[in-house]
């Protein structure tokens, strides 16, 4: 590589470290780098803790029981995050950013050297992100140093082979071979369903035997070699010469994968120019609070009208639209996982009431969705100065941000609870249409605290990098804040239901009625909060 | 229409603005000018009531914008210098949506005059984040008018216009106040405080230092060979207090 891109590779290394350091001066960012921490310190001694003898009968958490299903599934995952890279084409090759296209590729550097500047950066980046993932994976290897080389080994491998398949499907565009794409992604959806039908009518065979079958048949180990290597980094017995033999092995498809990358590259440079602004904008509207998965046509048929509801229309119909063409894809993602809820459960054999599947669907619910998933104030920090000079009510303008984004992720709710009925043994129809009417008082809840917070302490949405932690602490804090008022509510709730059943003794349905109203009433005056937080929230003040 | 009495501004034991106090007509188009730092911006986000003000009394039509916002709110018009739009809303939905917001019927046609006014009829849906920064601001500036507001406030109105764009939107300003609109415009640009304003409040570190029609600011300073009469005055003005400070 370059020496000076190396040098500037150094440089922006010291100046990641540097800016982390700034983050820890503040009180602020000291005290949520000290809660990710504390967080992360008592998950390490909570898994280390399953090391200890007396939990080696807990079959999940015993590593010789881990090691076959690693064997088995892992390369089969890889396999099925390389085919969705080719479904969807453009995967992350290597991503220049605006600035590094106006410096870099003006300047007197090999194309080469640039891929090589890239890829360094992204290993640094891997580096740490394995030095995280350790903690966590050494249960499972053994030790700190083979759970290190296997996490870093197979992050590059993924980055590697991301970028090898993308560019060889742009490479092959326009080629003969480019009309073969769709009918072969057509064979490969229809062999999918033709298994979990098979798996479905088959009451003896389920996906998970038939997977098991394919990875283990002679054409299933053929297929996936590359993938098996990265799947037995994380089995080895010993660090040598088991270890040291399969990391050999995967050093060396990782520097073939970037040879080939090299060349690729060579005959994919337009596009990946093009590739790369378009990469760029969607970070830009990332952070702006949009999606990476936003609409990305020019022109749309505009809807003619907004609706009034007193002031609540317009909002809800601003994100509204902000939902259907920032968030669809993200929504029909979720919804599928939603309803693969119930078939999961019933094929792992937990059921959902088991409090680990419970905390899944929590962690699922009340923080992965709404990070991610995002149609309400906190994706408008940018334009709080429009809502401010709305001769609209604040408490208006604060319903309205939350009615679509409460309502889709009651959607979600409902897509789970549905599933769950029709998977899950145990579950009728009362069950479930209690657990709906619950739902939507409680997505209430979530979306009022989470906007709430935000108001009072808005911040980015996105981390400023791999290792901000201060990103990191923050969002565990708020978790684990809005966990706590969650709590509290569902606690209050369920102890007026209660209190209404111990006086009256002869039917479910007033306590239940009781705790509802009480859940709903608490949503309510988490809104009048939220209406404070709205009023007392300062527009960026520049004093021009 | 927009009175403003004893208005000032801390921040964090910084005074943005100090004692301000001034008044616009119907009809006046008053040019807010100073240098960076100079307050301009603070005292509109006040008026429209995005910032509360730290003490003094605001009004826009009668309303006093702390007291009675919501009112306050319906007869004002405000067009930020960097004006945010809802990136997945086309340009006619933020006609729409405005149209909603301001409890409009029938706001089709008043919308289609706009759009054709600004030249933007063609990109009626077009989403607008792949508007470029005159367009956007533009479409802010239908916005803003679509309402038929008695108080327009402008901060930095010209940025990112091309000259046919400058030629429009200066046309549309004049075309308001002789509607009986009050209308404040801050912007560095001193051309066009010549070209458009019927009086000038020069700030400098959030004090007033001269409000008065044009011609009388003007007339103070007098006109060099250098420079124009206002650029003279701007100077002048601003340059004494710095001074002073000194």
């Amino acid at each position: 590589m370059d020496s000076a891109l190396l040098r500037l590779l150094m440089m922006r290394l010291r100046g990641g470290l540097r800016m982390r350091l700034m983050q820890l001066k503040s009180l602020r960012g000291l005290l949520f780098f000290l809660a990710f921490g504390g967080i992360v310190w008592l998950l390490v001694v909570a898994n280390s803790s399953a090391l200890n003898p007396e939990f080696l009968n807990n079959g999940a958490l015993d590593r010789q029981a881990l090691s076959p299903q690693i064997r088995t599934f892992m390369p089969l995952a890889m396999l099925g995050m390389s085919l969705l890279t080719v479904v969807l084409t453009t995967g992350p090759t290597f991503h220049f950013s605006p600035t590094e296209i106006n410096f870099l590729f003006t300047g007197p550097f090999r194309r080469r050297d640039l891929i090589l500047y890239k890829f360094s950066a992204y290993v640094a980046g891997v580096t740490l992100s394995s030095a995280l993932i350790t903690p966590f994976a050494q249960a499972q290897t053994g030790s700190a140093l083979s759970a290190f080389v296997a996490s870093l080994l197979t992050l590059t491998f993924v980055q590697l082979n991301s970028a090898v398949i993308g560019m060889a499907g742009q490479a092959l565009e326009g080629s003969r071979f480019a009309r073969y794409r769709w009918p072969a992604i057509a064979l490969l959806f229809t062999a999918a369903v033709a298994t979990a039908l098979y798996a479905w009518v088959t009451p003896d065979r389920s996906v998970f035997d038939l997977l098991t079958e394919f990875r283990h048949s002679w054409i299933g180990t053929i297929i996936l070699i590359p993938y098996i290597v990265f799947a037995e980094l994380f089995v080895a017995p010993s660090l040598f010469p088991h270890l040291a033999l399969w990391a050999c092995i995967a050093v060396l498809i990782n520097a073939v994968l970037l040879y080939v990358a090299i060349k690729l590259d060579a005959l994919t440079t337009d596009r990946a120019l093009k590739e790369n602004a378009r990469q760029s904008d969607r970070w830009e509207r990332i952070k702006q609070g949009g999606s990476f998965w936003a609409t990305q046509r020019t022109e749309v048929r505009s809807i003619r009208r907004a609706p009034l509801l007193g002031g609540l229309g317009p909002i809800a119909f601003r994100q509204t639209l902000n939902a259907a063409r920032n968030s669809f894809k993200v929504i029909a993602v979720f919804i599928g996982m939603a309803a693969c809820l119930g078939p999961l459960a019933s094929a792992f054999g937990v059921p959902v009431t088991d409090s680990r599947a419970l905390t899944m669907i929590y962690i699922f619910y009340g923080f992965i969705l709404p990070r991610t998933l995002v149609c309400d104030f906190r994706g408008d920090l940018s334009r709080m100065e429009i809502y401010k000079t709305l001769p609209i009510a604040p408490w208006r303008i604060c319903a309205g941000q939350l009615v679509a984004q409460v309502l889709l992720a009651y959607v979600i709710a409902l897509t789970m609870i549905a599933s769950i009925l029709v998977f899950e043994d145990g579950v009728d129809t009362s069950v479930a249409l209690m657990f709906a009417a619950f739902a939507l008082p409680l997505t209430v809840l979530i979306y009022v605290v989470e906007n709430t917070i935000h108001l009072l302490f808005p911040t980015k949405l996105v981390p400023m990098g791999r290792a901000d932690f201060e990103f990191l602490g923050r969002s565990l804090v708020e978790f684990i804040a809005k966990t706590i008022v969650v709590l509290t509510a569902a606690a209050v709730s369920a102890g007026v239901g209660l209190a209404t059943f111990t006086m009256i003794r002869t039917s479910l349905v007033l306590p239940g009625l009781a705790s509802w109203v009480t859940l709903t009433l608490i949503g309510v005056l988490t809104l009048v909060v939220m209406q404070f937080a709205f009023r007392r929230f300062a527009v960026a003040e520049t004093v021009d | 229409m927009i009175t403003v009495t004893n208005f000032s501004k801390q921040y964090k034991g910084f005074t943005a603005v100090k004692d301000l106090s001034f008044s616009v007509e119907p009809g006046q188009i008053l040019g807010l000018v100073g240098p960076n730092g100079a307050g301009k911006t603070t005292t509109l986000r006040a008026l429209c009531g995005i910032i509360p003000p730290t003490a003094g009394q605001l009004l826009v039509a009668g309303h006093d914008i702390v007291e009675e916002p919501i009112e306050a709110k319906q007869n004002i018009g405000y067009i930020p210098d960097d004006p945010r739009l809802f990136d997945t809303m086309t340009v006619w939905e933020h006609l729409a949506f405005t149209a909603a917001a301001y409890k409009l019927s029938d706001f089709e046609q008043t919308a289609e005059a706009l759009l054709e006014s600004f030249e933007l009829t063609h990109k009626r849906d077009t989403l607008v984040h792949n508007l470029s920064r005159g367009m956007r601001q533009k479409v802010a500036i239908a916005c803003a008018f679509l309402h038929d507001p008695k108080v327009i406030l402008f901060d930095e109105p010209l940025t990112g216009l091309d000259p046919q764009g400058i030629r429009g939107i200066q046309q549309a300003i004049r075309e308001r106040a002789q509607a009986g609109a009050a209308i404040i415009i801050s912007s560095h640009l001193l051309s066009l405080f010549e070209n458009l304003c019927t009086h000038i409040m020069v700030l400098s570190l959030g004090e007033c230092r001269r409000i008065g029609t044009m011609s009388d600011v003007v007339s103070e300073v007098g006109q060099t060979d250098s420079s124009s009469a206002l650029e003279e005055a701007y100077f002048s003005l601003t340059q004494q207090k710095e001074k002073g400070e000194a």
